[in-house]
């Protein structure tokens, strides 16, 4: 199955050398930020709602609209968020790393549809690598006078600081990224009321918008609404950029329209499963994505919709395929984990209940499972997610708690019977009787 | 005022006023939530998700913390739903999985939020087999506050408190996740004056306060609402008392003085009632100068004899009075009407020379409202730093400044706690505070901005002198410009908490009970009514008293709480004037160093030891109440003038408290129709209220300086002796008696230092530790380069350190340039000499 | 301690980059780290003066990134990747090699390497994966891992390149890093030219950047008194 390459494109065309800006320039580049410039916030707003640009954040709003939504308050501020941290995700370091300028070029088309004159991009601490070539990439348009005082001489001024993470994947939360830049600690706020396009960065309105969701605009200001509306399907236009990692024979990024099957994703593009193993699950988008199972999803399309009715989400494109070697305990647990050393702390549900269900994952795995713990593994992801539904009914501030109820849901859900097995083998583990030798 | 709105909580209709939080609206209406985050007087976090309720929107039902929630009409709420209880629940058995049950061993154990509301909405078991979070139980944090992290359940109020209200972030969440926790700085205790609060607010014993710990159970505490008498703010206290033994006090909250909160100095600082340096029995002093225990009537003849032996010798004007605003209205009432017509003297002041003008104290016209900070666009603050002086009207102009957007702009000789928040602030050196005003008035240069932002009213004015050696007429002129701002309010601040009631009760020279100028023919007439004759004598403020003790032209010299050695900034007239007295009656607490010269001390009943009355700067009046009996044979200050007047042929007639303060209602116009039931209110009554009137309204003077500067001090800068403007000024704790008596507190006295700018420190040469001496008092040299060049500033009376008096103008010197080396005092006047005083030569 | 006049500059220049000071904490964070190898209290108080926030401030939000160490963490810091795309793969085996060739349990450090076990790293498609000094290695071994231990205990780079490291012990990538790069991390702390955390740095500002700004007030000094 061929791949559709926008994003991809020029890093394909030109591997050893698409982060350079004399490569940008070669191939068009900051042409449409020169074309943004001379538009207006209402025609570019427009321009990319019409597009049906959804933000690839994993939230799956429309980018369009968010911009809509930006207070009148000035000055207005642009926040790109490199915090790429979901378990299974690794698409926006390849366009950081390999592309930076497609991403400041839509930075400076998103700065003008926003009337932002200064403009952030907050990568994660553990993309040193990622973040030196934007630097560069930024430093080189300020050299060519793409950034500044007076950008592509129309007098607009644009600014654009790279800033660091130093490892918290909370701050992919978009509020929690704006305390982190704040100098604070990055704990999501309250929405209401602090919704960045009202209360943001410094309280000002602000802007945040993942790193492929801005990598996509100056293709969409070059080829039009209709060109990119077509590359999709139906209602989820333009490509996706899809993480595949885990037990295929072909993980990578891959970049595909949506509407392909799961089916075509893990056999077709990324090889089918190692060793030609059986298929146990998947995580379709994320680690925070409720889990596919073959025998349910694997024909499904890849759209937003089937996969929200389906219960689960598309998020951040991330799918993680697990073969049927897989301890599904194990994989529940190393999810859980994750959440719960990533968890902020903030809220008590969170703190305390992700923490709880890794303790008891952990006994299970550990030989001291219990006959009431699944019970309790439930009840305990009822009281962060309540009804252990989808979308998540959160007794927490923000997503992150309910995060961890996904793989234990997934788990009780289509693997209760091996989660049985393992209590059953941790209670038949003998014991030890001093005496009777080994 | 507000809108109302009709919600409907489980099922019932409720009018809430608009824009209320959904908790606060449930609570207020008889639905209970609970909730350990949420405090009302701080912006609502959501963190503790305790208090989930179901809220029904177009897109179905929604669970949703109510505290960050707003009420809006027609709004449909669930709080006792089971999807809601089930929550609650999940909610209390996660925050107890780590708390340790401790409880027997916990202060807070029978007070606690978190086992009550355990008892109500939570589990009654708990399924959690892992191993608890431990961490090492619980560790200083500061002077005064302990903290156990395994009991703490991170709602974040100590931290939110000190960043939001107090404006001190010393407390802070670290690390992340299951591992946060509280915690402070290595070597950075949680040093905030307001440190206490935290303990109050903290919904389970993580925080525990030093001086109370391990010392009672809750439900052995009986419980008195009163009011705190450190400052002039007169907060609502509740004072938590067992076996006849003040243990604690909390804040109470209301709408008018603090919000609930307290200083530390406020809270903490009732350790000297319990202290066995107390003055139990009558001491009357023997010839070798040694103080003899004695009987009330002994104590009482022998005084009563010596003063009507000096009164029927010299006249009733050879007796003064100092003191009582330490004490209730109805102390002062009674000492005002002991002196005027039991001794027949017009010698009593309240302020010990180092206050202000007492008819701008009681009367000014214009006085303003705590609560007009409220709503004010401006506040002009000049005067004392309020963080070490007003600590909880500090709270409520911090949070004008940061939360409700007004404008603040100060003007002091150095740093204060509220420069943080100040849209302006000016520094000038003592002595320039004329031509500051002058230049702010003008709008000249720098003050330009803050000019125009004063004429944006509603404006609140505060207003006092800076520091001891500030011409009181200075706060006076700057009164007289905030009056004549749009919309203006003066608030004018002084020392000692029950100043303005001993000023309305008269103890002054120039004023008669109930804010009446003594020269008020019509106000004497009433009052003569009531009490007789009175005198006709010009009485003396307390300098013009203690040089009259000192010159012989007054003979007997009564102190009623009086430390006049210590208190007086001119500490060496005050010593001289007690050493010439012929007769000298203390009524005190302690021996102090005044006391200890007295010929008599009368023990007395201290604060939550009597009832009564006290009355802040608004002019509210409200109630203090006693908790404990007073320790051996002490007294309340009424009564033992009752008993000495009679013993001088002159009664004043008050068999009980009750007594003097329905006199005091009827002789004190400003008083008028006071009773104390209605002092009981969480508010109390500013008077004058009702029909009362207070006929004396005083206009502040503005004509001051005539043609200028209040003197000039000589640019620093030369080498040698050198003259610095003294800025010599109060701190929070320092070695005032009381403190002096507390364990916690007076440890935390900052002690003497010198402070100038680095640029006077080089032109010294002398550094940062070095010793100097201003005015030959040795003291330990800060660089502090919020002052002005030229610049000194001393904290006032600090433990073990002399006083370096009240002028303006100052030496400072290397302390070894110092040695040996007479220098005069450079204005040569008696101001700056200390003959007597342990100061020099370092010893 | 104080900081060389240098770094003091370099931490006004990325000061000037933000609206309001406290925002520098992050970067100024890095920056202490680079002058002690790790974060001092010393390193957090001098941060807290330049941003206008109170020592326990800044150690509050340093504690919350796991990437500020308060404990040395030697020259090198591995960080073994143990997320799940990674563990699904052999990433528990990759961290207990590398904990037997260095002799250290995940969470310590000697003189010369730090171990640790990491939260995803983002090189899923490259599992398992680790960073040494945050440069990556992808598609690493146990046995390829141990060999990396053995290399840095011996070889003592100045430099953690991460071409080199992929060379030498890497294996399967998320994708064709393409692009060779020679800069690389000088201590276990991230590679980033503007803080002078680079091998190759660069000036902090970018050429055309306004230097000043009318950066907001800093909070000032807060204190007890």
């Amino acid at each position: 199955m061929n791949q559709t390459r926008v994003l991809f494109k020029r890093m394909t065309d030109h591997p050893a050398d698409s982060h350079t800006i004399d490569r940008y320039l070669e191939t068009g580049g900051y042409e449409q930020a020169r074309v943004a410039l001379g538009r207006t916030r209402d025609e570019l707003v427009e321009l990319v709602k019409t597009s049906g640009l959804i933000g690839r954040g994993g939230a799956g709003f429309s980018a369009g609209m968010k911009w809509s939504f930006l207070a009148p308050a000035r000055p207005a501020y642009l926040v790109v968020n490199g915090d790429e941290s979901e378990p299974g995700t690794f698409k926006d370091r390849q366009l950081l790393e390999r592309d930076p300028h497609q991403m400041v070029e839509g930075m400076i088309i998103a700065a003008v549809a926003n009337e932002v004159h200064e403009a952030f991009v907050y990568i994660r601490g553990e993309y040193p690598k990622p973040a030196r070539r934007v630097q560069q990439a930024v430093a080189d348009a300020y050299e060519r006078g793409f950034l500044g005082r007076d950008v592509m001489g129309t007098g607009y001024h644009l600014d654009i600081t790279v800033h660091l993470g130093a490892g918290a994947y909370i701050c992919g939360e978009e509020t929690a990224l704006l305390n982190s830049l704040e100098g604070r600690r990055g704990e999501p706020r309250l929405k209401p009321p602090f919704f960045p396009a009202a209360k943001g960065l410094y309280m000002l309105p602000t802007i945040v918008n993942n790193v492929e969701t801005i990598s996509n605009l100056p293709h969409i200001v070059e080829r039009g609404i209709e060109w990119y509306r077509g590359l999709g399907h139906d209602v989820d236009t333009g490509t996706f950029l899809f993480s595949v990692s885990g037990h295929v024979k072909k993980p990578g990024n891959y970049e595909l329209p949506h509407g392909i099957t799961w089916r075509q994703l893990i056999y077709d593009v990324a090889g089918g499963i190692r060793d030609d193993n059986e298929l146990k699950a998947w995580v379709p988008g994320g680690a925070s994505a409720p889990w596919f199972v073959p025998s349910e999803h694997l024909d499904l399309e890849i759209t937003k919709s089937v996969t929200d009715s389906s219960g689960s989400m598309l998020g951040s494109g991330a799918v993680i395929v697990m073969d049927e070697t897989t301890d599904m305990v194990a994989a529940a647990e190393r999810l859980v984990r994750f959440f719960a050393e990533e968890s902020c702390g903030q809220c008590t549900p969170c703190r305390e209940g992700t923490t709880w269900l890794d303790m008891i994952l952990r006994r299970m795995l550990d030989g001291g499972g219990r006959a009431v713990d699944l019970d309790l593994l439930y009840d305990v992801s009822d009281n962060i997610s309540v009804g252990v539904g989808w979308p998540p009914k959160q007794t927490t501030i923000c997503p992150l708690g309910p995060s961890a109820v996904s793989a234990v849901k997934s788990l009780l859900e289509y693997f209760r019977p091996e989660a049985e097995a393992h209590i059953v083998r941790a209670n038949r583990v003998p014991v030890t009787i001093k005496g009777f030798g080994q | 005022m507000s809108d109302m709105v009709t919600i409907n909580v489980d099922g019932e209709d409720r009018r809430v006023p608009a824009g209320e939080t959904l908790i606060q609206a449930c609570l207020d209406t008889g639905s209970y939530v609970p909730h350990f985050c949420y405090h009302p007087r701080m912006e609502p976090v959501g963190m503790c998700r305790q208090c989930m309720v179901e809220v029904e929107t177009p897109r179905g039902t929604m669970l949703v913390p109510s505290c960050t929630m707003s009420v809006n009409d027609g709004m449909v709420v669930h709080t006792k739903s089971e999807t809601v209880m089930k929550v609650q629940e999940g909610m209390l058995e996660f925050l107890l999985i780590n708390h340790p049950l401790d409880c027997p061993v916990c202060d807070r154990g029978g007070e606690c939020p978190l086992q009550d509301q355990t008892m109500a909405c939570g589990p009654g078991e708990s399924r959690f087999v892992e191993e608890k979070r431990h961490y090492e139980k619980p560790i200083p944090i500061s002077d005064l506050v302990f903290l156990d992290r395994e009991r703490c359940i991170l709602c974040a109020r100590c931290v939110r408190f000190s960043d939001e209200i107090s404006g001190d972030p010393l407390i802070e969440f670290m690390d992340r996740g299951a591992n946060n926790q509280i915690q402070t700085f290595p070597d950075e205790p949680f040093s905030s004056y307001f440190s206490g609060n935290t303990v109050q607010i903290c919904p389970v014993g993580a925080l525990t306060a030093a001086p109370y710990r391990f010392r009672a159970r809750p439900w052995d505490l009986q419980k008195a609402a009163s009011t705190c008498t450190h400052c002039t703010t007169g907060c609502d206290i509740s004072v938590d008392s067992s076996q006849n033994q003040v243990l604690r006090f909390n804040g109470v909250d209301n709408d008018f003085t603090s919000h609930g909160w307290l200083s530390d100095k406020c809270r903490f600082g009732f350790e000297f009632l319990g202290s066995a340096e107390r003055v139990t029995t009558p001491l009357i002093r023997g010839d070798g100068g040694e103080h003899r225990i004695a009987s009330w009537s002994e104590a009482l003849d022998l005084v009563a004899g010596r003063l009507s032996a000096i009164i029927e010798r010299d006249g009733g004007g050879a007796v003064a009075a100092l003191g009582g605003a330490r004490g209730t209205n109805e102390d002062a009432y009674a000492l005002s009407k002991f002196m005027r017509t039991s001794v027949g003297s017009n010698h009593v002041d309240a302020q010990m020379d180092d206050g202000l003008e007492p008819q701008f104290l009681a009367a000014v016209a214009g006085r303003g409202r705590i609560n007009d900070l409220e709503s004010a666009k401006t506040i002009l603050l000049w005067g004392p730093d309020l963080k070490e002086e007003n600590g909880t009207l500090y709270l409520r102009v911090r949070r004008a400044a940061q939360t409700l957007g007004a404008r603040l702009i100060v003007v002091h000789p150095r740093r204060t706690g509220l420069d943080d928040r100040a849209a302006f602030k000016f520094t000038y050196r003592p002595g320039a505070g004329a031509e500051t005003l002058r230049m702010l008035a003008a709008g000249e240069g720098e003050f330009a901005a803050a000019r125009e932002a004063l004429n944006e009213g509603p404006v609140v004015a505060l207003v006092g002198r800076t520091g001891y050696t500030e011409d009181p007429r200075l706060a006076e002129a700057v009164a007289a410009f905030a009056r004549d701002l749009p919309d203006s309010s003066l608030l004018v601040l002084a020392r000692r908490s029950n100043v303005f009631g001993a000023l309305d009760m008269g103890l002054a020279p120039t004023l008669l009970p109930g804010r009446v100028s003594a020269d008020d023919e019509s106000g004497r007439a009433l009052l003569a009514s009531v009490w007789g004759e009175l005198p006709d004598a010009v009485g003396r403020r307390a300098k013009g008293i203690l040089q009259g003790v000192r010159d012989g032209a007054i003979k007997a010299l009564l102190l009623m709480g009086a430390d006049p050695v210590r208190d007086v900034p001119e500490g060496a007239l005050a010593s001289a004037a007690l050493s010439e007295a012929e007769f000298i009656v203390a009524v005190d607490l302690f021996v102090t160093d005044s006391s200890a010269l007295a010929d008599v001390i009368l023990p007395a009943a201290a604060f939550t030891e009597k009832d009564g009355s006290v009355t802040n700067l608004e002019g509210r009046v409200q109630k203090v109440n006693q908790v404990v009996a007073p320790p051996g044979q002490a007294r309340a200050d009424w009564s033992i003038l009752d008993d000495l007047a009679r013993r001088l042929g002159k009664p004043l007639g008050f068999g009980s408290v009750e007594i003097v303060a329905k006199e005091m209602a009827a002789a004190a116009p400003a008083y008028a129709g006071i009773e104390w039931d209605h002092l009981e209110t969480e508010a109390g009554v500013v008077v004058p209220t009702g029909d009362a009137r207070q006929p004396l309204h005083y206009v502040p003077v503005a004509g001051w300086p005539p043609g200028g500067g209040e003197g000039s001090i000589a640019e620093g800068g030369g080498s040698g002796a050198t003259a610095f403007a003294l800025h010599y000024a109060r701190t929070l704790y320092d070695d005032g008696v009381l403190m002096r008596n507390g364990l916690s507190l007076h440890k935390l006295a900052p002690g003497g230092f010198a402070a100038i700018t680095s640029g006077d420190a080089g032109r010294l040469g002398v550094a940062e530790g070095d010793m100097v001496t201003v005015n030959e008092v040795p003291l330990p040299l800060r660089i502090d380069d919020s002052l002005l060049d030229g610049v000194v500033y001393v904290p006032f009376n600090q433990p073990g350190i002399a006083p370096v008096g009240d002028s303006l103008e100052v030496w400072v010197l290397p302390f070894t340039q110092a040695e040996g080396i007479n220098v005069s005092p450079p204005l040569g006047g008696s101001a700056g000499g200390h003959e007597g005083s342990d100061g020099e030569g370092g010893s | 301690m104080s900081w060389p006049a240098e770094t003091i500059a370099r931490a006004n220049d990325i000061i000037a980059r933000y609206p309001e000071r406290r925002s520098a904490v992050m970067p100024l964070l890095y920056m202490a780290m680079r002058e002690e190898g790790r974060l001092t209290d010393e390193g957090m108080r001098l941060v807290a003066g330049l941003t206008g926030l109170t020592p326990a401030q800044v150690q509050s939000v340093a504690s919350f990134y796991v990437m500020y160490k308060t404990e040395s963490q030697g020259k090198y810091l591995v960080s073994v990747c143990s997320s799940i795309s990674c563990f699904l793969l052999g990433a528990d085996e990759v961290l207990h090699a590398v904990e037997e060739a260095a002799g250290l349990p995940a969470g310590e450090a000697d003189d010369e390497i730090g171990i640790e076990h990491a939260e995803c790293i983002g090189a899923c498609g490259g599992a398992p994966a680790c960073l040494v000094n945050y440069e990556l290695v992808e598609g690493v071994t146990a046995a390829k891992a141990k060999e990396m231990i053995e290399w840095l205990r011996n070889a003592k780079p100045e430099v953690i390149n991460a071409d080199e490291l992929q060379t030498l012990f890497g294996g399967r990538r998320s994708f064709d890093w393409a692009i060779k790069e020679d800069n690389g991390a000088i201590g276990p702390y991230p590679a980033f030219p503007p803080f002078g955390t680079a091998a190759h740095n660069t000036p902090a500002l970018e050429p055309g950047r306004l230097a000043t700004r009318n950066s907001r007030p800093a909070t000032p000094e807060v204190g007890a008194s």
